[in-house]
Protein backbone atom coordinates (compact mmCIF):
# COMPACT_ATOMS: atom_id res chain seq x y z
CA UNK A 1 0.00 0.00 0.00
CA UNK A 2 1.57 3.37 -0.99
CA UNK A 3 0.24 6.52 0.88
CA UNK A 4 -0.95 9.05 -2.31
CA UNK A 5 -1.61 12.57 -1.25
CA UNK A 6 0.37 15.28 1.04
CA UNK A 7 -2.15 14.77 3.84
CA UNK A 8 -1.78 11.10 3.88
CA UNK A 9 1.78 10.66 3.18
CA UNK A 10 1.87 13.48 6.78
CA UNK A 11 -0.25 11.17 8.53
CA UNK A 12 2.04 7.93 7.66
CA UNK A 13 4.70 9.56 8.49
CA UNK A 14 3.46 11.60 12.07
CA UNK A 15 2.23 7.67 12.98
CA UNK A 16 5.58 5.99 12.56
CA UNK A 17 7.15 9.12 14.23
CA UNK A 18 4.68 9.18 16.98
CA UNK A 19 5.11 5.14 17.65
CA UNK A 20 8.91 5.88 17.32
CA UNK A 21 8.54 8.29 20.20
CA UNK A 22 5.83 6.48 22.05
CA UNK A 23 7.65 3.40 22.74
CA UNK A 24 11.17 5.48 23.65
CA UNK A 25 9.02 7.12 26.18
CA UNK A 26 7.53 3.96 27.56
CA UNK A 27 10.43 1.73 27.77
CA UNK A 28 12.52 4.75 29.20
CA UNK A 29 9.94 5.02 31.72
CA UNK A 30 9.56 1.06 32.53
CA UNK A 31 13.18 1.26 32.93
CA UNK A 32 13.29 3.40 35.71
CA UNK A 33 10.76 1.28 37.77
CA UNK A 34 11.56 -2.66 36.58
CA UNK A 35 10.52 -3.34 39.84
CA UNK A 36 6.88 -2.51 39.38
CA UNK A 37 6.62 -3.19 35.63
CA UNK A 38 7.52 -6.96 36.87
CA UNK A 39 5.00 -6.77 39.30
CA UNK A 40 2.70 -6.46 35.95
CA UNK A 41 4.45 -8.53 33.72
CA UNK A 42 4.06 -11.10 36.46
CA UNK A 43 0.46 -11.29 35.93
CA UNK A 44 0.81 -12.90 32.48
CA UNK A 45 3.40 -15.17 33.10
CA UNK A 46 1.95 -19.04 33.00
CA UNK A 47 3.05 -20.95 35.83
CA UNK A 48 3.57 -21.91 39.42
CA UNK A 49 4.58 -18.73 41.57
CA UNK A 50 8.14 -19.48 42.06
CA UNK A 51 8.42 -19.75 38.03
CA UNK A 52 6.86 -16.48 37.48
CA UNK A 53 8.69 -14.43 40.72
CA UNK A 54 12.41 -15.70 38.74
CA UNK A 55 10.96 -14.89 35.10
CA UNK A 56 8.98 -12.12 35.29
CA UNK A 57 11.71 -9.37 36.15
CA UNK A 58 14.20 -10.59 33.57
CA UNK A 59 10.95 -10.20 30.95
CA UNK A 60 10.20 -7.01 32.18
CA UNK A 61 13.94 -5.90 31.93
CA UNK A 62 13.83 -7.28 28.32
CA UNK A 63 10.12 -5.49 27.41
CA UNK A 64 11.22 -2.36 28.56
CA UNK A 65 14.87 -2.92 26.68
CA UNK A 66 13.13 -3.80 23.64
CA UNK A 67 10.84 -1.05 23.33
CA UNK A 68 13.88 1.26 23.99
CA UNK A 69 15.68 -0.72 21.00
CA UNK A 70 12.38 -0.29 18.92
CA UNK A 71 11.53 3.31 19.02
CA UNK A 72 15.83 4.31 18.14
CA UNK A 73 15.68 2.17 15.77
CA UNK A 74 12.32 3.34 14.22
CA UNK A 75 13.26 6.94 14.83
CA UNK A 76 16.87 7.13 13.60
CA UNK A 77 15.98 4.35 10.32
CA UNK A 78 12.90 5.32 8.80
CA UNK A 79 13.33 3.82 5.82
CA UNK A 80 13.92 -0.45 6.72
CA UNK A 81 10.96 -1.31 5.91
CA UNK A 82 11.27 -4.37 8.19
CA UNK A 83 10.68 -1.97 11.38
CA UNK A 84 7.20 -1.71 10.44
CA UNK A 85 6.07 -4.76 10.89
CA UNK A 86 8.25 -5.13 14.33
CA UNK A 87 6.02 -2.28 15.59
CA UNK A 88 3.15 -3.55 14.24
CA UNK A 89 3.59 -7.03 16.08
CA UNK A 90 4.61 -4.99 19.92
CA UNK A 91 1.52 -2.70 19.19
CA UNK A 92 -0.41 -5.60 18.69
CA UNK A 93 1.22 -7.43 21.88
CA UNK A 94 -0.20 -4.22 23.33
CA UNK A 95 -3.22 -4.81 22.67
CA UNK A 96 -3.62 -8.50 23.66
CA UNK A 97 -1.80 -7.87 26.88
CA UNK A 98 -4.53 -4.70 27.45
CA UNK A 99 -7.52 -7.43 26.83
CA UNK A 100 -5.93 -10.10 28.46
CA UNK A 101 -5.40 -7.80 31.60
CA UNK A 102 -8.98 -6.42 31.48
CA UNK A 103 -10.33 -10.00 31.48
CA UNK A 104 -7.71 -11.28 33.67
CA UNK A 105 -6.47 -8.52 35.88
CA UNK A 106 -9.18 -5.59 35.55
CA UNK A 107 -8.29 -2.97 37.92
CA UNK A 108 -4.63 -3.83 38.41
CA UNK A 109 -2.03 -1.24 37.47
CA UNK A 110 -0.60 -1.61 33.51
CA UNK A 111 2.56 0.10 34.42
CA UNK A 112 2.90 0.64 30.81
CA UNK A 113 4.66 4.13 31.59
CA UNK A 114 6.25 2.84 34.70
CA UNK A 115 5.78 4.94 37.94
CA UNK A 116 4.15 7.42 35.58
CA UNK A 117 0.96 5.37 34.44
CA UNK A 118 -1.71 5.43 36.73
CA UNK A 119 -3.89 3.64 34.34
CA UNK A 120 -5.14 0.53 35.22
CA UNK A 121 -6.90 -2.14 32.88
CA UNK A 122 -10.15 -0.57 31.53
CA UNK A 123 -11.85 -0.75 28.08
CA UNK A 124 -10.39 2.86 27.23
CA UNK A 125 -6.93 1.14 27.80
CA UNK A 126 -8.00 -1.80 24.98
CA UNK A 127 -9.57 1.14 22.94
CA UNK A 128 -6.20 3.15 23.11
CA UNK A 129 -4.00 0.01 22.78
CA UNK A 130 -6.48 -0.73 19.71
CA UNK A 131 -5.74 2.68 18.14
CA UNK A 132 -2.12 2.24 18.24
CA UNK A 133 -2.23 -0.82 16.53
CA UNK A 134 -4.18 0.85 13.70
CA UNK A 135 -1.58 3.89 13.79
CA UNK A 136 1.15 1.10 13.45
CA UNK A 137 -0.89 -0.46 10.79
CA UNK A 138 -1.01 2.85 9.18
CA UNK A 139 2.92 3.06 9.50
CA UNK A 140 3.21 0.32 6.94
CA UNK A 141 2.30 2.56 4.23
CA UNK A 142 4.84 3.45 1.56
CA UNK A 143 5.90 7.14 1.73
CA UNK A 144 8.18 9.16 -1.06
CA UNK A 145 11.85 7.79 -0.30
CA UNK A 146 13.11 11.03 -0.57
CA UNK A 147 11.27 12.09 2.69
CA UNK A 148 12.23 9.18 4.78
CA UNK A 149 15.96 8.32 3.69
CA UNK A 150 18.42 10.18 6.03
CA UNK A 151 21.84 10.77 6.22
CA UNK A 152 24.06 9.46 8.44
CA UNK A 153 24.28 12.70 10.63
CA UNK A 154 20.68 13.41 10.35
CA UNK A 155 20.10 9.43 11.86
CA UNK A 156 22.62 10.81 14.62
CA UNK A 157 20.84 13.43 15.58
CA UNK A 158 17.85 11.67 15.85
CA UNK A 159 19.29 8.70 17.80
CA UNK A 160 20.31 11.56 20.18
CA UNK A 161 16.69 12.90 20.37
CA UNK A 162 15.32 9.59 21.21
CA UNK A 163 17.84 9.14 24.27
CA UNK A 164 16.94 12.28 25.34
CA UNK A 165 13.52 11.17 25.24
CA UNK A 166 14.34 8.06 26.98
CA UNK A 167 16.15 9.86 29.57
CA UNK A 168 13.63 12.53 30.14
CA UNK A 169 10.98 9.66 30.65
CA UNK A 170 13.48 7.62 32.94
CA UNK A 171 13.85 10.54 35.07
CA UNK A 172 10.09 12.05 35.38
CA UNK A 173 8.90 7.60 35.89
CA UNK A 174 12.11 7.46 38.58
CA UNK A 175 10.63 11.34 40.48
CA UNK A 176 7.46 9.89 40.38
CA UNK A 177 8.22 6.23 41.49
CA UNK A 178 10.13 7.84 44.65
CA UNK A 179 7.15 9.69 45.43
CA UNK A 180 4.69 6.84 45.35
CA UNK A 181 6.97 4.20 47.13
CA UNK A 182 8.98 5.77 49.52
CA UNK A 183 11.35 3.04 50.88
CA UNK A 184 11.17 2.07 53.97
CA UNK A 185 12.91 3.14 57.33
CA UNK B 1 6.31 17.54 -2.31
CA UNK B 2 5.26 19.61 0.95
CA UNK B 3 5.63 16.21 3.04
CA UNK B 4 8.86 15.33 1.28
CA UNK B 5 9.81 18.64 2.11
CA UNK B 6 8.69 18.74 5.66
CA UNK B 7 9.72 15.12 6.18
CA UNK B 8 9.81 12.22 8.50
CA UNK B 9 12.27 14.86 10.13
CA UNK B 10 10.06 17.45 11.00
CA UNK B 11 8.08 15.86 12.69
CA UNK B 12 10.07 13.64 14.57
CA UNK B 13 12.03 16.47 15.74
CA UNK B 14 9.00 18.37 16.54
CA UNK B 15 7.69 15.29 18.93
CA UNK B 16 11.06 14.35 20.29
CA UNK B 17 11.21 18.29 21.81
CA UNK B 18 7.45 17.95 22.51
CA UNK B 19 7.91 14.93 24.68
CA UNK B 20 11.39 15.89 26.36
CA UNK B 21 9.14 19.30 27.54
CA UNK B 22 6.09 17.31 28.70
CA UNK B 23 7.84 14.44 30.66
CA UNK B 24 10.49 17.03 32.36
CA UNK B 25 7.25 18.99 33.57
CA UNK B 26 5.84 15.82 34.78
CA UNK B 27 9.04 15.24 36.35
CA UNK B 28 8.90 18.39 37.58
CA UNK B 29 5.32 18.38 39.34
CA UNK B 30 5.73 14.66 40.69
CA UNK B 31 9.08 16.44 42.32
CA UNK B 32 7.35 19.44 43.96
CA UNK B 33 3.77 18.34 44.28
CA UNK B 34 2.26 18.06 47.39
CA UNK B 35 2.70 13.96 47.69
CA UNK B 36 6.59 14.79 46.63
CA UNK B 37 6.68 16.97 50.17
CA UNK B 38 6.29 13.92 52.02
CA UNK B 39 8.56 11.77 50.31
CA UNK B 40 10.64 10.75 53.07
CA UNK B 41 9.55 11.65 56.81
CA UNK B 42 6.28 10.40 57.34
CA UNK B 43 2.66 11.15 56.00
CA UNK B 44 0.33 13.96 57.06
CA UNK B 45 -1.80 12.86 59.51
CA UNK B 46 0.06 10.04 60.54
CA UNK B 47 1.38 9.93 65.18
CA UNK B 48 4.63 11.31 65.30
CA UNK B 49 6.84 9.21 67.43
CA UNK B 50 6.99 10.24 71.08
CA UNK B 51 10.14 10.87 72.83
CA UNK B 52 11.88 13.68 75.71
CA UNK B 53 15.07 14.66 75.59
CA UNK B 54 16.87 16.91 77.08
CA UNK B 55 18.91 20.09 76.13
CA UNK B 56 22.45 20.53 77.18
CA UNK B 57 21.24 22.87 79.96
CA UNK B 58 18.49 20.78 80.93
CA UNK B 59 15.73 21.80 79.69
CA UNK B 60 13.42 18.57 78.67
CA UNK B 61 11.52 18.91 75.41
CA UNK B 62 9.00 16.62 73.98
CA UNK B 63 7.26 15.79 71.41
CA UNK B 64 4.18 16.16 70.73
CA UNK B 65 4.28 19.90 72.00
CA UNK B 66 2.23 20.77 75.32
CA UNK B 67 0.48 23.36 73.33
CA UNK B 68 2.19 25.00 70.23
CA UNK B 69 3.14 23.69 66.53
CA UNK B 70 6.62 22.22 66.68
CA UNK B 71 8.91 22.14 64.23
CA UNK B 72 11.69 19.23 64.13
CA UNK B 73 14.74 20.42 62.08
CA UNK B 74 16.55 17.14 61.44
CA UNK B 75 20.12 18.83 60.72
CA UNK B 76 23.50 19.28 62.20
CA UNK B 77 26.55 21.45 61.33
CA UNK B 78 25.32 21.15 57.77
CA UNK B 79 22.62 23.44 58.40
CA UNK B 80 25.00 26.59 57.35
CA UNK B 81 25.39 25.63 54.32
CA UNK B 82 22.13 26.18 53.50
CA UNK B 83 21.55 30.33 54.43
CA UNK B 84 18.37 30.27 52.92
CA UNK B 85 16.55 27.52 55.29
CA UNK B 86 18.56 29.41 58.14
CA UNK B 87 16.80 32.71 57.51
CA UNK B 88 13.57 30.84 57.17
CA UNK B 89 14.21 29.10 60.56
CA UNK B 90 14.86 32.73 61.81
CA UNK B 91 11.91 33.99 60.57
CA UNK B 92 9.69 31.28 61.97
CA UNK B 93 11.65 31.38 65.51
CA UNK B 94 10.28 34.95 66.04
CA UNK B 95 6.58 33.30 65.84
CA UNK B 96 5.42 32.83 69.13
CA UNK B 97 3.11 29.82 67.84
CA UNK B 98 5.84 27.59 66.60
CA UNK B 99 8.58 25.87 69.06
CA UNK B 100 11.70 25.34 66.92
CA UNK B 101 14.04 22.05 67.66
CA UNK B 102 16.99 21.43 66.22
CA UNK B 103 17.51 17.25 65.97
CA UNK B 104 21.22 16.02 65.96
CA UNK B 105 21.57 12.41 64.90
CA UNK B 106 23.90 11.78 67.23
CA UNK B 107 25.73 14.42 69.96
CA UNK B 108 27.72 17.39 68.40
CA UNK B 109 30.25 18.64 70.37
CA UNK B 110 29.92 22.99 69.42
CA UNK B 111 26.21 22.14 67.54
CA UNK B 112 24.86 24.56 69.96
CA UNK B 113 27.18 27.52 69.74
CA UNK B 114 27.14 27.06 65.70
CA UNK B 115 23.30 27.56 65.98
CA UNK B 116 23.59 30.65 67.68
CA UNK B 117 26.16 32.19 65.82
CA UNK B 118 23.63 31.42 62.91
CA UNK B 119 20.97 33.67 65.05
CA UNK B 120 19.36 30.83 65.96
CA UNK B 121 20.16 30.93 69.71
CA UNK B 122 16.19 30.64 70.95
CA UNK B 123 16.33 27.22 68.96
CA UNK B 124 16.42 23.92 71.40
CA UNK B 125 19.35 22.02 70.11
CA UNK B 126 18.68 18.32 71.00
CA UNK B 127 20.93 15.26 70.31
CA UNK B 128 18.90 12.44 68.93
CA UNK B 129 20.11 9.27 67.23
CA UNK B 130 19.91 6.94 64.31
CA UNK B 131 16.92 5.43 66.00
CA UNK B 132 15.47 8.42 66.34
CA UNK B 133 15.45 9.81 62.68
CA UNK B 134 14.58 6.18 61.53
CA UNK B 135 11.53 6.38 63.38
CA UNK B 136 10.75 9.95 61.43
CA UNK B 137 11.94 8.11 58.27
CA UNK B 138 14.88 10.75 58.08
CA UNK B 139 17.57 10.11 55.26
CA UNK B 140 18.52 13.22 54.08
CA UNK B 141 19.48 16.59 56.01
CA UNK B 142 17.88 19.07 56.44
CA UNK B 143 15.00 18.13 56.69
CA UNK B 144 11.81 18.93 58.69
CA UNK B 145 8.83 18.25 60.22
CA UNK B 146 5.64 19.56 61.60
CA UNK B 147 4.33 17.88 64.63
CA UNK B 148 1.48 19.23 66.18
CA UNK B 149 -0.03 19.03 69.69
CA UNK B 150 -2.46 16.20 68.84
CA UNK B 151 1.08 14.27 68.19
CA UNK B 152 0.33 13.96 64.55
CA UNK B 153 2.53 14.93 61.51
CA UNK B 154 1.36 17.69 59.48
CA UNK B 155 3.69 18.19 56.75
CA UNK B 156 7.11 16.81 56.48
CA UNK B 157 10.06 17.68 53.52
CA UNK B 158 13.34 18.03 52.88
CA UNK B 159 14.36 21.17 52.75
CA UNK B 160 17.57 22.83 50.76
CA UNK B 161 15.79 26.15 49.96
CA UNK B 162 13.71 28.58 52.12
CA UNK B 163 10.77 28.20 49.55
CA UNK B 164 10.85 24.20 50.89
CA UNK B 165 10.17 25.81 54.45
CA UNK B 166 7.14 28.24 52.68
CA UNK B 167 6.05 25.12 51.11
CA UNK B 168 5.60 22.93 54.08
CA UNK B 169 4.28 25.88 56.44
CA UNK B 170 1.48 26.01 53.57
CA UNK B 171 1.09 22.49 53.80
CA UNK B 172 1.00 22.70 57.56
CA UNK B 173 -1.30 25.26 57.60
CA UNK B 174 0.20 27.63 59.66
CA UNK B 175 -1.55 30.99 59.09
CA UNK B 176 0.52 34.16 57.37
CA UNK B 177 1.47 37.23 60.13
CA UNK B 178 0.33 40.33 58.75
CA UNK B 179 3.60 41.23 57.62
CA UNK B 180 4.28 38.17 55.40
CA UNK B 181 0.98 39.08 53.54
CA UNK B 182 1.27 40.76 50.03
CA UNK B 183 0.57 44.64 50.89
CA UNK B 184 0.65 43.89 54.38
CA UNK B 185 -2.73 43.36 55.12
CA UNK B 186 -3.72 42.96 58.85
CA UNK B 187 -6.12 39.65 57.60
CA UNK B 188 -4.69 36.42 59.05
CA UNK B 189 -5.25 33.59 55.99
CA UNK B 190 -4.57 29.96 56.43
CA UNK B 191 -3.13 28.48 53.23
CA UNK B 192 -4.67 26.02 51.72
CA UNK B 193 -3.01 23.27 49.77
Amino acid sequence: MHAEGIFLQLAVLGCKASLAVLLLAAGGAKLADLAGFASTVRLFVPGRLPRALAISPVLAAAIAAGEVLAGAASLSMPAAGWLNPVVLAICCCFAVAWTVGYVRHAGRACRCFGALSRQRFTVAGIGRAVGLTLAAAAATAGVPQVSIELSLLTRLGLLGGGALVAMAAFSAAAAAGARREPEPA
Amino acid sequence: MIAAAIGFVGIAVILCVAAVFGLLGVGQIALSGADAIERDGLARGRPAPRWSLADSRGVVRSSPPASKLQLIVFADHSLKSFPSVVAGLRELSHRGDVEIVILTRGRHEGAEALIDQLGLGAVAVLAGSAAIYGRYNVRVMPFAIFVDSAGLVRASSLVNHDWQIAKLRQVAEIPLEADELPGGSSTRIASAV
